[in-house]
Parts: structure tokens; sequence; C-alpha cells
């Protein structure tokens, strides 16, 4: 019988894949932070989803329809965090999806969506936890989104082509996606000898060897995906404001009107 | 459909209330988290284990899939609390107290795991989503979970038949081929997730959608003898806890 694979269903999950996958995905697994950091990032977290769970609310009651559209982004990046990255180093991991959606969707929304996303992932691929959830959402639907966005709204502000702030803005969210979970985890485990900031040098080497090639990675996917959408669904990314409607793809603007 | 949520349909406890499920599952992972690590975490693990190969009818290698993943997360990130930072033996050495520490965390997180892997594989996401309205969860925010929910199988096996195909058309010959192959692939997800969502829309509108989505919910009610039991299993488990530390086990863990 031929294993079947965590992610996609499909067969072909070796041990070297399993390992692969739980090498890269750098989900704080179930337990493995104390309850007070538990529950304070949880807290910490809680302003923002609340303030997403209220643009959401707001936005499905003032327009019932975009129920359908706001789940199927849910899908999109729930499936976006699972597809194989191949990373410049040669290693392979997943992107977190977090800059691409960031900039389709906006940080509050994808508060919300990559809480569910998170919550999914927890509860039907065994990747987080229950009790890191607040952890998690903190560093891959908050940090992240917002350090994202804020890189490509600046880019675009001071005129970017639209693919080099969507490069470094898929980059930066990356990166800080996996800085805030390095920050997590030396808060939780100081160094017996250094305290957390040997602990956050310990972590955040580890993460640096693996994670910027895999940031550039991303950004260079996330480049690609939206050149394609750019020429495919240009009616959807105009909807979604990421394209003032008769723009093209790396055309410079006059003003911050090509972005929402 | 993803083999967590698979076991989950077929289960023995399906129709079980989530809560029921819940309070057994997430109280062995509370336990597990909050207990001291030895004995409490191990005693947590084998009952979890106990719970889910015996009454749960989890099939075992099922289990052993699901369950490789976290604890792999939990081997590697445990070993890193066995070398430190800096210190009389250079920059970077052997942690006092590193194997205890590192020992404790694998046990916390290995039991911690299991736990919520008793309500995971007992619990259909289908079942457990429609009732979040009724634990405060605002409806808007559970249909878009719901929509999300159904259309991730569909948009997965999309992504598997692409996959394929590009395959067969020898697009992961090449590093370059790779890349486009899979820049391909994102994009067609995001086309056929929004192309999917603009028929339902206009299947629903159809049918007098009025920004609710009505879903049929298996009627269940909270068992007081098995939540009841629950608790008195997870007393069980903290009182021996408690025992065995204090009386029986004086080991380096404890």
């Amino acid at each position: 019988m031929v294993p079947v694979s965590q992610e996609t269903g499909q067969g072909a999950s070796t041990i070297h894949e399993v390992l692969e996958r739980v090498c890269s995905a750098m989900h704080i697994a179930e337990g493995f932070l104390p309850p007070a950091h538990a529950i304070a990032w949880g807290v910490a977290s809680a302003p923002f989803v609340v303030h997403g769970v209220r643009s959401l609310t707001r936005e499905v009651r003032e327009h019932p329809e975009s129920t359908l559209l706001l789940g199927a982004s849910g899908a999109f990046t729930f499936v976006l965090s699972a597809l194989k990255l191949p990373s410049v180093t040669g290693s392979c991991s997943h992107p977190t999806g977090t800059g691409l959606g960031a900039i389709l969707f906006r940080p509050p929304v994808m508060a919300v969506l990559g809480t569910i996303t998170l919550l999914f992932q927890a509860l039907l691929l065994a990747h987080g936890g229950l009790t890191t959830l607040g952890a998690n959402v903190f560093s891959m639907a908050i940090a992240g989104p917002w350090a994202g966005y804020g890189i490509y709204r600046l880019l675009r502000r001071y005129d970017a082509p639209l693919m080099v702030a969507v490069f470094f803005g898929a980059f930066v969210a990356d990166l800080s996606t996996y800085c805030v979970t390095s920050v997590q985890l030396a808060l939780a485990f100081p160094d017996p000898s250094s305290g957390f900031l040997g602990a956050l040098g310990k972590f955040g080497s580890i993460f640096a060897v693996t994670q910027i090639p895999l940031a550039v990675s991303e950004g260079l996917l996330t480049v690609l995906v939206m050149r394609l959408l750019v020429q495919s669904s240009k009616g959807e990314l105009t909807r979604l404001g990421v394209l003032a409607a008769g723009e093209r793809a790396g055309t410079r603007t006059t003003g911050t009107g090509a972005v929402a | 459909m993803l083999p967590i949520d698979a076991v989950a349909h077929s289960s023995r406890w399906r129709h079980r209330h989530p809560v029921d499920k819940a309070v057994l599952g997430l109280g062995l992972t509370l336990l597990a988290i909050s207990l001291p690590p030895w004995p409490g975490a191990v005693l947590v693990l084998l009952t979890a284990l106990a719970v889910l190969l015996g009454p749960a009818g989890v099939p075992g290698r099922r289990l052993w899939r699901a369950y490789r993943v976290p604890l792999g997360f939990c081997v590697t990130g445990s070993a890193t609390l066995l070398l430190q930072v800096g210190g009389p033996e250079g920059f970077l050495s052997l942690a006092d107290g590193g194997p205890r520490r590192a020992g404790e965390l694998l046990l916390r997180t290995s039991a911690a795991s299991l736990g919520v892997l008793v309500f995971a594989f007992t619990t259909p996401m289908s079942d457990l989503l429609p009732r979040l309205v009724r634990a405060g969860v605002p409806a808007p925010v559970v249909d878009v979970a719901l929509v999300t929910y159904r259309m991730s199988f569909l948009l997965l096996d999309s992504v598997r038949r692409i996959r394929e195909a590009q395959a067969a058309r020898l697009g992961h010959t090449t590093r370059a081929a790779a890349w486009r192959s899979l820049a391909g692939l994102g994009a067609t997800a995001f086309v056929r997730a929004f192309d999917r969502a603009a028929r339902l829309q206009a299947g629903l509108a159809g049918r007098g959608y009025d920004g609710t989505l009505r879903v049929l919910v298996p009627e269940a009610g909270v068992s007081v003898r098995f939540t009841a039991g629950s608790a008195v299993l997870l007393g069980c488990v903290a009182a021996l806890t408690f025992v065995l530390k204090a009386f029986v086990l004086k080991g380096p863990l404890s």
C-alpha cells in the first residue's frame, strides 16, 4: 500500500520527506511553550485577531457574497502553505504564504485567515498546536503579514515597480515570521549561561542558515505567481486593490493609488 | 480528504458531541503541559495512546503516520536545549542540565501532541465548525472557515492533478522548469479558488442566498456520563503523577 502524504493525500511520503517537512515547518509544536508563555502570546495575538474578525464580519454583512471569496482566499492560503518550495541552496521547504496573502487580502483579513489555516493545520495535519496557536498566530498571521505588507506599501509609495515590491514584501514577511519565532523560543528557553540573547543567537543562527535562502526562494516564487496572476486574473487583482484599473505589472504609477 | 479527517469521519466516537471529546483530548493536553514532565507526561502519553488505540479505535498505522510529524519536531526542537552559547568551555558547548531539560521538553511536547490527536482523530472538522457559533465565534467567521474547509480538499485535489500533469510534461526535470511549474501551480490554485467561489456564489444566489450558510449538523448531546468519566480519568492521571513523584520515583528528571 502506498503511503499517503499528510498534506496532499498523494503517495510517496518517505521518512526523508517527513523529516524535511518537520525541519522546515517552523510552527511551534503542541506543548512546546510553558503555559504562561502560551497564554501571553494568545493575549498578544487577540487584539489583532479581534480587529480582523470585526473587519471580516463588517465586510460579510455589507457584501454577503464576500463569504465565498474569503473562504476561497482561506483555502488558497492553506494550499499555498502545502506547496513544496525549492530553496536556492538545493534543499526544500514550504512557503509561509504570509507575504502573498497580505498583499492580496491585507493584514487584518490575513490575521483571521491565518488563524483559521493554523487551526486546520493543527487539527488536520498535526502541524503546530492548540496551546501554541496564539504564538504561531502572532508570528505567521500577524507579524509576518504586517511586516511584509508594510515594506510592500512603502516601496509602492516610492514608485518601486510592482514586482520589486512584491519580492521584498514576501521576503520580509517570511524572514520576520522566523525572527519572531526565534524570539518566542528564546524567551521560553533562555540559554543557561548567556540568557535570552544567547538563546536568540542560537535559535536565530539555526534559522538564518535555512531561512534566508528560503525567504529569497519565497520572494522569487511570489513574484512568479504574481506575474502569472497579472496576466490571467487582472479582474480579481483589481477587485482586491492590488492593481489599479488599467495598470500593468512593472509600470510605475504616479501616486499611491496603485495599491489600496 | 486528509488522513486524520478521514479517520475522524469513520471513528467509533464520530457521533459523540465534540465537547465530550474536547474534555478528554484537550484535558490530556493541558495535563501534559501543566504536570511535572516526569512522570506526568509519561502517564498522559500512555493514557492517550491507550484511548486512541483502545476505545477510540484509531488504526495504529494511521496514528503513527500522523504522530511522526509532530514527534520529529519535538525531537529536533528539544535537541537545541542540549547546547549552550558562550561560557568557559567555548562558544558552543554542551549545556549543564541540557539532557534533563531536553528530556522534559520531549516528554511534554510528545504527550501534548498525542492529547490533541485524541480530539482530532475522533472529531471531524465538519462537526466542530458549525458548533463554534454557540461558543461565541461570530457566524460570518464560521461561514468563512466552513467554505475554506470544504474548498481546501477540492483545491488540494486540483493541485495534485496539476502537479501530475506538469510531471508528465517533464515540468520537474530541470531547476528552471520546476520553478516555472511551481509558479504555475500557485497561480492556478488562486484562479481555480476564485473561479469556484464565483460559481458557488452564482449557484447559491439562484437558491435565495441571504448571506447565511445553513448546514446540517448531526444531532448529538453532551454525555454527562462520558464527560464525568473523562474527568475522573484525568483526575486519576494527575493524582497518580503526584503520588509517584512523592513516594516512588526519585530519578534524574524528578
